[in-house]
């Protein structure tokens, strides 16, 4: 009877074991930045809809935040029990710069879909915006040629009226310096995401909503944000040149704004990991959870949830808009307009891609010290 | 009663971290993400408990720096440059007294202006534009570079050195790789704390295993008289303890700017205000001056954090992250009008101060005597710390590259006397050097700038600075 009794407490251990996983949530940035705050809040939420399963941050940052992205694509993923968060910044830099990763290699997990809003001061001179560079912001200034420039023929010319009309002004890296450089009046314009327009912007008396990007559809479309009625640029643009936008600088403009915005934050896990039909799940009883909805949107906004078939679904319809003309514009704009060194990456056109694709395409050359460091790498491992 | 015990556990945590050579505020505030939600039954407590935090976990760049001459991770510690000297000649207890009493008057002083009138702050800081703040850390880099070192040319050597190893990175205008060679390692940058540790911690390890005795002879005062000693000192001293304060305060006040500036610009203003007194050879202004800013410093660093939710230096950072996990959004009309919130922050903030400052000084007659301990019984344990510190960026073989290579770095400059102390400000700032250079000379033309006095009068100083520098060339050889 003893014999069996143990028996039966390790089976029901070695049971309760292999179910009670440690799944390690990859951010690709340092502790306290916006992802990894973003991560912290809803993993304390998520945890109470997994249980017995230990919910853990791993914070693995690198330049421009694409190591982590890499490492999961080509290393991490592999892991079961690995989910990476990844964020807007992301699918700007998976579009136009040399990054391994692939979001159709990935499962998608559940996604955060939002806006982004731009402001001004009240006595900004919009024939010589002063606003801050960075890679991410490449939609807003996109948006801002359109609206200050009308329908042009080329890109060329797009660049050059964006050139006379915006000071593009570069050394912006961290936001509490842009931020307060706009309250000081020495930036006339800026963007934020709604919850960080709410704190940063809209307290200003000297300062209004512009325009804002709005917020991705099923289909495709973009639809005008509830809370900013009238101000999405396609709206301000119709009212201001008497025909809504089109032609191929606003088919870039969509294609980036869309990677940016509809994928702000997200979690992928390996496509095929058996353990994504339980994270999906867990999300989407959390999304569903009053209690939990509230504390989240309490501390960072109320946003979409796009959760499981429906953010694969989301992530092919954003592949739909890489087409060679947009793509090409968009590395375009970015080089000549923006002095980003964009490059364009022929095989993200690939009819293939919404199929797993194994390649990983090489775009620059390898240095010396990588080399040494892979081949280091290799006699290690 | 539940304040209390929460003020005295943020100070006791607090004080373990600070004691960590290598760790400080911005450590011992990351490691609080995996319990910070314990307080979610009192979110206020967990202020207390953060402001409690920061408070008391700076003593150790103090200790790190006087005990053995290395500076902590979180500011380049000018205390050490005297404070070091101090302790060779048995007056440890002195320094540390002398050091830890400054600062704690220092930051109750102006933990006490900073938190209550912290709503009074905004229009001054709103005077202090990109060109301002960019003639600001000239200013500080000339205070560290020419003040503190008698061989300047050296010292602009070594800045343009740390100014070049701190762009190794993302060229912030085109998105590309500069100066990386190829090694994606460093296109996030040479992490700052394998670059410290090589460039000073193991000099000076070196130095004192080839030296393989204890660090100081024993002193003819006891211990207990030193104490005394150090407090009367500050006394004495007031007016370099009270100058350093307002700098360090100055600094934190401004958003963005780290702690190495305080310090340095501190001990930069001391040496340049006692023209006929040598420093560098254990010279008891050269700790009160610096050590009266690190407090300061962190308490007006909290006004651009509150006031705007702009961190006013990298542990505020962390705070901020922190405090949005309690709820509390910084910079917020909400916060601007929670007093119980303005109450937490100070009460943890100054009590913390009060509470260290009497327990270092206690205490520190007992941890002085570390120096008459022969190095090789201690400096296995302190290789590790500093390793262990180092290697926490990847883990991999590249953190152990980058502290081999700053370790020769070091080693170079201290035998040819190029100064450590200007490299490494150079190399913490050059990323905001390049940053507002980029920015102003975008936004403002020369006949804009010649429209701004604050510039101006900053911009006066440095010259002024560089006068006297040359005109009166400091004796101090420290490297």
């Amino acid at each position: 009877m003893k014999k069996i009794i143990i028996a039966m407490v390790v089976s029901l251990g070695i049971a309760t074991s292999a179910l009670a996983e440690t799944f390690t949530f990859v951010v690709p940035q340092k502790p306290g930045s916006g992802t990894t705050q973003w991560t912290e809040i809803v993993l304390k939420e998520l945890a109470r809809f997994m249980p017995g399963h230990t919910l853990t941050l791993r914070n693995f940052p690198g330049a421009r935040d694409i190591p982590a992205v890499n490492a999961f694509q080509n290393e991490l993923r592999f892991d079961d029990t690995v989910i990476m968060v990844s964020h807007g910044g992301n699918g700007v830099s998976f579009l136009q710069e040399a990054v391994d990763y692939n979001y159709a290699d990935w499962e998608s997990i559940g996604m955060m879909n939002l806006n982004i809003i731009v402001g001004k001061r009240l006595d900004a001179d919009l024939d010589n915006i002063v606003f801050a560079s960075k890679s991410g912001r490449v939609p807003d200034a996109m948006g801002m040629a359109l609206l200050l420039c009308g329908k042009l023929e080329s890109i060329g010319e797009y660049t050059t009226c964006f050139k006379s009309k915006v000071n593009w002004v570069p050394g912006f890296s961290k936001g509490g310096d842009r931020r307060l450089a706009f309250k000081r009046g020495e930036l006339t314009v800026d963007r934020e995401n709604p919850a960080a327009y709410k704190k940063h912007i809209a307290p200003n008396a000297d300062a209004e909503v512009w325009f804002h990007h709005g917020v991705l559809q099923g289909d495709g479309t973009h639809a005008d944000d509830v809370n900013y009625p009238g101000l999405q640029m396609e709206i301000l643009y119709e009212q201001k040149w008497g025909e809504a936008p089109s032609g191929p600088m606003y088919d870039a403009y969509v294609l980036v704004k869309s990677f940016r915005d509809a994928m702000q934050k997200a979690f992928w896990v390996n496509a095929g990991n058996p353990n994504a039909e339980l994270l999906q799940n867990a999300l989407l009883e959390m999304s569903k959870d009053p209690e939990a909805i509230a504390a989240i949107q309490k501390k960072v906004g109320k946003y979409e949830w796009v959760i499981g078939k429906e953010g694969n679904a989301r992530r092919d319809t954003l592949m739909s808009f890489v087409t060679e003309d947009a793509l090409r514009d968009l590395v375009e704009f970015s080089n000549e307009a923006l002095s980003i060194q964009a490059i364009y990456k022929e095989n993200i056109l690939n009819p293939s891609y919404l199929t797993v694709v194994e390649d990983v395409v090489e775009v620059e050359e390898v240095g010396l010290l990588q080399r040494v460091s892979n081949w280091f790498k290799s006699i290690v491992s | 009663m539940a304040a209390i015990l929460t003020l005295l556990a943020g100070t006791f945590y607090g004080l373990i971290i600070g004691l960590i050579p290598s760790a400080g505020a911005t450590t011992g505030l990351v490691a609080l993400f995996g319990f910070i939600s314990f307080f979610s039954f009192d979110p206020y407590l967990g202020v207390i408990f953060c402001m409690a935090v920061v408070a008391s976990s700076t003593t150790g760049d103090t200790y790190a720096g006087i005990l053995l001459g290395i500076p902590g991770a979180n500011s380049a510690a000018a205390t050490m440059v005297d404070g070091y000297p101090l302790a060779q000649q048995g007056r440890a207890t002195e320094a540390l007294t002398a050091a830890i009493t400054t600062s704690t008057l220092n930051g109750l002083f102006w933990g006490t202006l900073t938190f209550a009138l912290l709503p009074q702050y905004i229009k001054l800081i709103m005077y202090f534009g990109i060109p301002e703040l960019w003639a600001f850390i000239l200013l500080s880099l000339a205070c560290v570079g020419f003040v503190s070192n008698k061989f300047w040319f050296r010292s602009i050597i070594a800045i343009c050195v740390g100014l070049f190893i701190g762009l190794i990175g993302i060229d912030p205008e085109t998105n590309i790789d500069r100066f990386t060679l190829g090694w994606d390692y460093v296109a996030d940058g040479v992490q700052l704390m394998p670059f410290v540790a090589g460039l000073f911690a193991f000099p000076e390890i070196i130095a004192g295993w080839r030296r393989g005795e204890s660090i100081a002879k024993i002193g003819e005062g006891t211990h207990t008289q030193q104490t005394w000693e150090g407090i009367k000192a500050v006394w004495t001293y007031k007016w370099d303890a009270f100058r350093g304060g307002a700098i360090g305060a100055f600094v934190g006040f401004l958003p963005g700017l780290g702690g190495a500036m305080g310090d340095w610009m501190s001990y930069g203003a001391t040496v340049a205000s006692n023209p006929d007194e040598e420093f560098g050879n254990g010279n008891m202004r050269g700790v009160v001056g610096p050590e009266g800013s690190n407090n300061a410093q962190k308490a007006t660093s909290m006004i651009p954090t509150v006031l705007f939710g702009i961190p006013g230096a990298s542990f505020a950072a962390v705070l901020l992250g922190l405090f949005a996990y309690l709820g509390f959004e910084l910079g917020t009309q909400e916060i601007a009008n929670d007093t119980r919130f303005f109450d937490s922050l100070t009460f943890g903030f100054m009590w913390a101060t009060v509470i260290t400052g009497i327990v270092c000084v206690l205490f520190n007659k007992h941890i002085a005597k570390i120096t008459y301990v022969p190095y090789i019984y201690y400096f296995p344990l302190l290789v590790g710390f500093i390793i262990w510190a180092c290697v926490q960026y990847t883990g991999g073989w590249e953190d152990y590259a980058i502290l081999g290579l700053a370790t020769c770095l070091g080693l170079f400059c201290k035998k040819y006397k190029f100064s450590r102390p200007a490299m490494l400000m150079a190399f913490i700032l050059a990323i905001k050097v390049e940053a507002l250079t980029l920015q102003m000379t975008t936004i403002y033309s020369i006949d804009d700038l010649v429209t701004r006095p604050l510039f101006l009068v900053i911009m006066s100083l440095v010259v002024m600075l560089l006068v006297f520098s040359i005109a009166k060339r400091s004796k101090l050889e420290y490297a």
